[in-house]
């Protein structure tokens, strides 16, 4: 930096983003990190003495004693990642066919549709959740349409199952898919679609081979967007899953507002925040390398 | 595309999905017209009462001796859309303010920590909001700061800015850094550089950014759940609330109103966005 009065506008502009960020987002993620090595105190708070049972009754090192394993924990944590491992997968499999048919679409009419993907960016997550508690019901609008048509004969149980959860976040994270499918979907190289064919490849031949390597940068980024809220999710769970759709988040809401053990909720946070750390470092080291090849 | 069926195929399937995302929507707003105060999933006849009971308007449904009728949320729903939409303007201003600071000296300046900078400015929009919430509960609770509107203010900013930053950023990167280099080259200091060549410039993203801020603050749901404590809470803490504890009718009538407002919004934006590539 040259200049000096150019230093001090710099310094000005950064000052808010580093104090409000250090202060109100690395100072409380160091904290659950310190929390989850803390003694939890008797009546909720913490103990300032090191502590590693926290992370050893999701593992498997409890003591025994008053710290004992529960499978349980782990059960949790398998279970959140291949829900969103699973909202990965549909979404996927939703949007792909969709986004390509609205790249294919007239001007205006492209317009409207990708207006109405958009829309429920807007629009408010816990009303939507709602809206899938009044259709999921026993006494809801889907079994009150299945046993009209008689296609079953007593109400399905749908609500507070794993189903409605990942049912739930499909719908919730759809948008998120989407947008980043349309984008590599509409930038697809149509000349090279036609060349393939002309060559004699057959269809699949070519969505394998041209289609799909020049789509994967956005399949690549739509699943780390969906996946990186959907594996720490609490609201979908709590308000569509009953006791064998609960999730990290869940435990993680619990231990805070109601069991009052800090420590525990910490180190239940940090495995949480790790999967996330561990997913986008993956993503970026190969955006990086794919993007070193091109 | 060769194959008309295959085309054909493709529509349904397409039209499929949009009616999955807006159905939901629908059976909401059709809901909110039913009048079976007992069990709302049973339909009954077509009433406005839940309408006219929330905003204040009817006696009949403000009556609590008639349970049946009676809709309880009204004050409490109005105090949670005031707290919703004080939080949203304080965290719009705010985060609009730095977040767009922190885009020009990313884009204008070079310096050793830039790239630091930019990658670090990720991880607010990245992590997972129940981390950041209990993180933010924590914090709050061990400097001895009471959880009020105050709290829930600065639990939006810390990923909010991100979100104007990006947003700025991105227009940004479309300008040409030699009007700036005019304007110092004719005498400008660098605040009038900033103020007149610069920011006029940048309008449309800014715009932009704080719009898209609001909306995130008004549906925030799982940080405010977390640092709101007792007194204040804002509209979707409040919706949760209801759900938890057994929904009422009213509810879907509060919903539809909510869905009515973000369709406005929506659409306010997709102009604000056609006008900005005139």
């Amino acid at each position: 930096m040259a200049n000096r009065r150019q230093s001090v506008a710099l310094g000005i502009l950064l000052a808010p983003v580093t104090l409000f960020l250090g202060v109100f987002f690395l100072l409380p993620l160091g904290i659950i990190a310190l929390f989850s090595v803390l003694t939890p105190g008797l009546y909720g708070g913490v103990e300032w003495a090191f502590y590693h049972w926290n992370y050893g009754r999701i593992f498997g090192w409890a003591d025994g004693i008053i710290e004992i394993y529960e499978p349980i924990y782990l059960q949790i944590l398998l279970r959140s990642l291949s829900f969103a491992a699973l909202t990965v997968i549909l979404t996927l499999i939703l949007c792909y066919p969709v986004a390509f048919w609205v790249s294919r679409l007239s001007e205006r009419w492209r317009l409207v549709f990708m207006f109405l993907i958009t829309l429920p960016f807007f629009s408010s997550l816990i009303v939507r959740l709602y809206a899938w508690l009044l259709i999921l019901k026993p006494s809801g609008l889907l079994n009150a349409a299945l046993l009209a048509l008689g296609i079953v004969d007593v109400p399905l149980e749908i609500l507070y199952t794993p189903t409605a959860v990942v049912l739930g976040m499909v719908y919730v994270m759809v948008p998120f898919m989407f947008l980043p499918l349309y984008s590599a979907v509409d930038n697809l190289d149509r000349s090279q679609i036609e060349a393939s064919l002309d060559l004699g490849a057959n269809r699949v031949q070519t969505f394998v081979k041209v289609v799909l390597p020049q789509t994967l940068p956005g399949i690549m980024g739509g699943a780390v967007i969906v996946f990186i809220p959907s594996v720490g999710n609490f609201v979908v769970p709590d308000v569509l899953g009953g006791a064998k759709g609960l999730m990290i988040g869940n435990l993680v809401e619990q231990q805070f507002l109601s069991s009052r053990n800090w420590p525990f909720g910490s180190a239940l946070s940090m495995i949480i925040m790790a999967v996330v750390l561990t997913v986008l470092l993956i993503s970026v080291t190969r955006a990086r390398k794919a993007g070193g090849h091109a | 595309m060769r194959n008309p069926i295959g085309w054909a195929g493709l529509t349904a399937f397409s039209l499929a999905f949009f009616a999955f995302i807006y159905a939901p929507l629908f059976v909401i707003i059709g809901y909110s017209f039913n009048s079976n105060p007992v069990n709302m999933m049973i339909w009954e006849s077509f009433t406005l009462d839940w309408y006219t009971g929330l905003l204040g308007l009817s006696d009949r449904t403000t009556d609590v001796s008639n349970r049946a009728a009676y809709v309880e949320s009204t004050g409490l729903m109005l105090a949670a859309l005031r707290t919703s939409l004080t939080v949203a303007l304080f965290t719009t201003t705010i985060s609009t303010v730095i977040g767009t600071a922190t885009a020009i000296a990313l884009a204008r300046y070079r310096f050793r920590l830039r790239g630091v900078y930019n990658g670090f400015l990720m991880l607010p929009m990245m992590m997972p909001d129940i981390v950041l919430g209990i993180g933010l509960l924590i914090f709050f609770v061990s400097i001895g700061m009471n959880l009020s509107i105050l709290t829930i203010i600065i639990g939006h900013c810390t990923f909010l800015t991100s979100y104007v930053f990006i947003i700025v950023q991105a227009r940004m990167a479309g300008l040409d850094p030699a009007l700036e280099e005019a304007s110092a080259d004719l005498g400008a200091s660098e605040w009038v550089t900033l103020r007149k060549v610069l920011l006029p410039q940048l309008a449309p993203g800014i715009l932009g950014g704080a719009l898209l801020a609001f909306v995130i603050s008004m549906d925030d749901l799982v940080i405010t759940y977390f640092v709101s404590g007792t007194g204040d809470t804002t509209l979707p803490v409040f919706i949760f609330g209801m759900i938890r504890r057994g929904v009422k009718p009213e509810i879907n009538a509060i919903a539809t109103l909510i869905i009515l407002a973000s369709v406005v919004i929506a659409a306010l934006g997709l102009w604000l966005r056609s006008r900005k590539t005139d």
